[in-house]
C-alpha cells in the first residue's frame, strides 16, 4: 500500500467547531454537550455530523430514534444525540438494537460501532444480515483499536505495523460488505469520511425497511493517521488496492425480520391446551414403590414412563418421573425412572428399584449397576431374550415382551411390560391406565397401547 | 386442575402468568425445553420469542428489549452463564429487570449435560465484575417453578435487577403433578412494571436515598432515555466525580440488601428441643424434608430451615433457626459452597457440609448418617 505523507489540514482541525455550528433548533445534537470529546481532527467528528444531517433531513420524532452503541471511541458519540441512547458492552451493539426492535418495530434503531466492534461481535453481524432484522448499523472503521492504544483490529490491512503488529500485519483485512451479501440483508455499502455522498447513503440506510450495513472507513488521528498517513487519496488509494470499493453495493428485496416474525407467528400461533388429569381415585396402593423402565432408543419408554405417572396421579397416588437417554437420541439406552406413592414423594432417585422392567441390552447396561445391589424382594420383569444376562439378588421374572409386542404391534413392547407388571403388582386399575392412554395418546396411539397393555395382562 | 409435567414446563407458566412478553435464549441441555415451549407459548400472548445466534446475544436481546418496555427472561445451564457473565453485569449497571433462569448442570465446563448439581450457586452470586449483590431463588419442586418464577419477575420489576432462578436439572425436568389452583394461590399476584409519568422530567437512575428504585420509561415511549454500561449519574450520563460514583454504587448495592425481608421465601419448621438444624434449598430441600420425616417417625427431633430466597440471604430467619440449636447440618449438590455462608453467620455451631457432586442425589438416609440425626 502506497503511504502518502499525512496532511493534516486535509482532514481539518476545524471540523469540530463546524459540527458545532450545526447544532442549531432543528439539529439532532445537544448543543450543551458539544463540542465533541474525540481527539482534534478524528473522523469520528465527521460521521457525528453527517449522521445529525441524515437525522435532519428525515425529521424523525427524536423519541422514536434510538441510537445503539458500544464500546471504542465512536461508542461516546450517544451523549451527543437528543434522541433515545443505549451504550452497551463491546461487540454487543447489535444484540441490543436487535432486542428494541424486536419489542418495538415502529422506532428506527441506528446501531454505532468501531471495526473492534465489528470483530469480537462478529457472530452478531452475520446473524443480523441473515435476518434481515431492520437496524442501520454504521461501522465506523478506522481500522484499529483506538481506545486501548492502537492496537489491530480485523479490518487492519496486511503488513501494517500497529501497536500489536510491530513487525507488520499477518492477517487479511476483512470485507465486511463481501462478508454479508451472500446473507442478502437489505442495504449494503461503503465510503468513508472525505467522501461525498454519505448522507445520501445514511438516509437511505436509515429508511430502508430491513438490516442496513454502511461501512464508513474512519481516520484514527492518534494511531493510524500517524502511521498511515490517512487521508482522502490515500484511503481511496487503500479501496483500490484492496479491492473494496465505495458505493451503495447491494440492494436485497427480503422481507424486514420483525414484520415477517409478527405476520407469520400471528397466523400461525397458538397456545398449546394443558393435559388436564381428572383425578379419581381407584389405587389402593399403601406404600412408596419405584419403578425403572430400562430400554433402547425407539422402545417409547419415556412416553410409557409418562403414562404410568399420569395413571398413578389420575388414581389419587403421587407420581414422579425422571428420563435418561443420551444426547444422540436416536441411538443408545433410553432409562425411565418413576415413583408412586400414596404420600408425598420427597427424595425423587430411586436406589433399590422395587420394580424394575428390562427391554433392551443398552437399558440393562444402565442399570446394572443397581441390580447387583438390589435386596431380594425388588421384581426384575425382563425380556426373556436377555434374562441370562442379568446379575441380581432380586426375584426375575422373564417373559416374552417382545415376542408379545411383534405380535401386537409396532412400538408396543413396553405397553406390553406395563400389563404384566400392572397384573403382578396392581398398582392401580388397568383401567385407568387405559384412561391415561386415551387423555394423553392420539386415538391410533391409545388403540395400540391399549392393546399392548391387555396382551401383557394376559402373560401376567 | 392437574397435569403432569416437567419444573421447566412450569417456569414457561409462570414466566407467561406473570407478565413475560420477550424470551430469547439460545440451545443448551438441560433449558431447552424452556426455549422450546416460549418459541410456542408466548407469540399467542402477544409476546416475542427468538433463539439468539449465542448467549450474548440471547442476553442482549433480553436487555434491549426490557428497557423498550416488555418483561424479559432467558434461559440457560451454566456454560452458559459463563457467556452471560457480561451482560448480567450490564443489567446491574443499567438497572434493567430480567429473569435468568439457570437449569444447573454438573459442571465445571461442559460436565455432565444430561445430568444435575447445584454448583453454581455462589458462581451465580458473584457472576459479575465489580462484584455487586445478586437477587437468586431456588426451587425444589414443580409447584416452586411456577411460584418462584412469578416471584422472580416480581423482584426484578420492584428493584430493577437481574434475577436468576437457580434451577437444577433434578428440578426442571423432573415431571410431577402440578396443581394450578395450588400455584395461582401460592404464586404472588404479578407486580405491573411501575412507570414514570408520561409529563414528569425523567431521570432514569433517580435515587434520592441510596436504597430508592426509580419507575422506569419504556425507550419509545414519552420520554427520551438513557442507558449506558459506564458508570454513571442518575440521569445516565458518564461521570467520574467520585460522589455520585460512591452514591451510584451504593444504591446498586443497597437497593437489594435493604430489602433483603421483603425478598423472604423460605419455610422454617423448627421442633422443640432439637439439637440440629438442617438448612437446605432446591433439590436437596426435598431429601432434608424426607431426612426430617424419617426422624421424627423414629422419635428423634429436628429442625428444618428451606430457603427459596437464597439471595439476598435472609440473614434474620438464618440466626434466629442457628440461635436455637448447637448443630447445622448444610446438604448441596456440590463441593460445599452454601455452606460457607452459613458458617459465617453460625460462630460456634457444629456445621456439617453434606456434598455430592457424582451426579446422583443425596439421600435422606445419607443426610441422617452424615448429619448423626439418629
Amino acid at each position: 500500500m502506497s503511504v502518502p505523507d499525512f496532511d493534516l489540514s486535509t482532514v481539518g482541525v476545524g471540523v469540530a467547531q463546524e459540527s458545532c455550528s450545526q447544532a442549531n433548533s432543528s439539529s439532532y445534537l445537544l448543543p450543551e454537550m458539544l463540542p465533541f470529546g474525540f481527539c482534534s481532527g478524528c473522523g469520528h467528528i465527521k460521521i457525528a455530523g453527517y449522521l445529525d444531517e441524515a437525522l435532519r433531513r428525515l425529521e424523525l420524532p427524536k423519541n422514536k430514534v434510538v441510537l445503539v452503541t458500544d464500546i471504542g471511541c465512536i461508542g461516546i458519540v450517544d451523549k451527543y444525540y437528543d434522541v433515545n441512547a443505549f451504550h452497551g458492552l463491546h461487540g454487543r451493539v447489535i444484540t441490543y438494537a436487535s432486542g428494541i426492535k424486536l419489542a418495538n418495530p415502529d422506532l428506527t434503531v441506528i446501531a454505532i460501532m468501531g471495526d473492534g466492534g465489528a470483530g469480537i461481535g462478529g457472530a452478531h453481524l452475520l446473524s443480523a444480515a441473515r435476518r434481515n432484522l431492520g437496524i442501520t448499523l454504521i461501522v465506523a472503521n478506522n481500522f484499529n483499536y483506538g481506545m486501548t492504544g492502537g492496537q489491530h483490529s480485523c479490518t487492519t490491512p496486511l503488513d501494517a505495523v500497529t501497536s500489536t503488529t510491530p513487525h507488520g500485519n499477518l492477517e487479511a483485512p476483512l470485507d465486511l460488505v463481501r462478508t454479508l451479501q451472500p446473507s442478502k440483508p437489505a442495504f449494503l455499502a461503503r465510503t468513508h469520511v472525505f467522501a461525498e455522498g454519505q448522507v445520501d447513503m445514511l438516509v437511505e440506510a436509515i429508511q430502508t425497511p430491513g438490516f442496513a450495513l454502511v461501512d464508513m472507513w474512519d481516520l484514527c488521528i492518534a494511531y493510524v493517521g500517524s502511521r498511515l498517513a490517512l487521508n482522502k487519496s490515500a484511503i481511496e488509494g487503500m479501496m483500490d488496492e484492496l479491492d473494496m470499493p465505495a458505493g451503495v453495493l447491494y440492494r436485497g428485496t427480503r422481507p424486514e425480520y420483525s414484520a415477517a416474525w409478527r405476520a407469520l407467528y400471528d397466523e400461525k400461533g397458538a397456545r398449546t391446551p394443558p393435559c388436564l388429569l381428572q383425578v379419581t381415585g381407584g389405587s389402593v396402593l399403601d406404600h412408596k414403590v419405584g419403578i425403572i423402565l430400562a430400554g433402547g432408543a425407539g422402545q417409547k419408554i419415556r412416553s410409557a414412563a409418562t403414562l404410568v405417572g399420569t395413571a398413578a396421579i389420575m388414581s389419587g397416588l403421587k407420581a414422579t418421573q425422571k428420563d435418561d437417554y443420551p444426547i444422540t437420541v436416536r441411538t443408545g439406552h433410553s432409562v425411565s425412572e418413576v415413583i408412586v406413592s400414596p404420600d408425598d414423594i420427597y427424595f425423587t432417585g430411586i436406589e433399590d428399584p422395587d420394580i424394575t422392567v428390562i427391554l433392551a441390552a443398552d437399558g440393562l447396561a444402565q442399570v446394572a449397576r443397581r441390580l447387583t445391589k438390589c435386596s431380594p424382594d425388588a421384581r426384575i420383569y425382563v425380556d426373556e431374550a436377555l434374562a441370562d444376562s442379568v446379575q441380581t439378588p432380586g426375584r426375575v421374572v422373564p417373559l416374552p415382551f417382545a415376542q408379545t409386542a411383534k405380535r401386537v404391534g409396532k412400538l408396543t413392547i413396553a405397553p406390553v411390560a406395563i400389563g404384566a407388571v400392572l397384573a403382578r403388582e396392581g398398582l392401580f386399575p388397568v383401567h385407568i391406565f387405559e384412561a391415561a392412554a386415551r387423555a394423553m395418546q392420539k386415538e391410533a396411539v391409545a388403540e395400540s397401547t391399549i392393546a399392548g397393555v391387555r396382551a401383557g395382562l394376559e402373560l401376567g | 386442575m392437574i397435569e403432569f409435567i416437567e419444573g421447566n414446563d412450569a417456569v414457561v407458566r409462570g414466566a407467561i402468568d406473570a407478565g413475560c412478553r420477550f424470551f430469547a435464549g439460545y440451545p443448551i441441555t438441560p433449558a431447552s425445553s424452556i426455549l422450546v415451549s416460549m418459541m410456542r407459548e408466548l407469540p399467542p400472548v402477544g409476546g416475542i420469542a427468538i433463539q439468539g445466534e449465542d448467549e450474548m446475544a440471547s442476553i442482549g436481546m433480553c436487555i434491549g428489549a426490557a428497557m423498550t418496555g416488555l418483561k424479559a427472561m432467558t434461559a440457560t445451564s451454566g456454560p452458559g452463564v459463563s457467556l452471560y457473565s457480561e451482560n448480567v453485569g450490564l443489567a446491574i449497571m443499567g438497572e434493567t429487570p430480567l429473569v435468568i433462569v439457570n437449569v444447573q448442570r454438573q459442571g465445571p465446563s461442559t460436565g455432565s449435560a444430561t445430568k444435575g448439581a447445584d454448583g453454581d450457586i455462589l458462581f451465580m452470586r458473584w457472576v459479575t465484575s465489580g462484584g455487586f449483590p445478586m437477587i437468586i431463588l431456588s426451587p425444589e419442586n414443580v409447584q416452586d417453578c411456577y411460584t418462584l418464577t412469578v416471584a422472580a419477575f416480581n423482584f426484578a420489576e420492584r428493584y430493577r435487577a437481574p434475577v436468576f432462578l437457580a434451577s437444577q436439572r433434578e428440578v426442571g425436568l423432573t415431571r410431577e403433578a402440578f396443581n394450578y389452583e395450588h400455584a395461582w394461590a401460592e404464586a404472588p399476584t404479578p407486580l405491573p412494571r411501575p412507570v414514570a409519568a408520561p409529563d414528569c422530567v425523567y431521570e432514569p437512575h433517580a435515587c434520592p436515598t441510596p436504597d430508592h428504585v426509580s419507575p422506569m420509561s419504556p425507550i419509545g415511549g414519552p420520554h427520551l432515555v438513557r442507558y449506558t454500561t459506564s458508570t454513571h449519574d442518575q440521569r445516565a450520563y458518564l461521570t467520574g466525580d467520585p460522589d455520585v460514583i460512591e452514591h451510584m454504587t451504593n444504591h446498586y448495592r443497597r437497593k437489594i440488601l435493604d430489602h433483603a425481608e421483603e425478598m423472604g421465601i423460605y419455610e422454617y419448621d423448627p421442633q422443640r428441643g432439637a439439637d440440629t438444624l438442617i438448612i437446605a434449598y432446591g433439590v436437596c430441600a426435598r431429601s432434608a424434608r424426607g431426612a426430617v420425616k424419617m426422624v421424627r417417625e423414629k422419635g428423634g427431633k429436628v429442625s428444618l430451615l428451606v430457603l427459596k430466597t437464597i439471595y439476598p440471604m435472609q440473614r434474620r430467619v438464618i440466626k434466629e433457626a442457628v440461635a436455637e440449636v448447637s448443630r447445622v447440618v448444610v446438604p448441596e449438590m456440590n463441593m460445599g459452597q452454601y455452606v460457607w455462608e452459613i458458617r459465617a453467620m453460625a460462630p460456634g455451631k457444629d456445621t456439617i457440609a453434606i456434598n455430592r457432586m457424582s451426579t446422583t442425589l443425596i439421600s435422606p438416609e445419607e443426610i441422617i448418617a452424615k448429619g448423626g440425626l439418629l
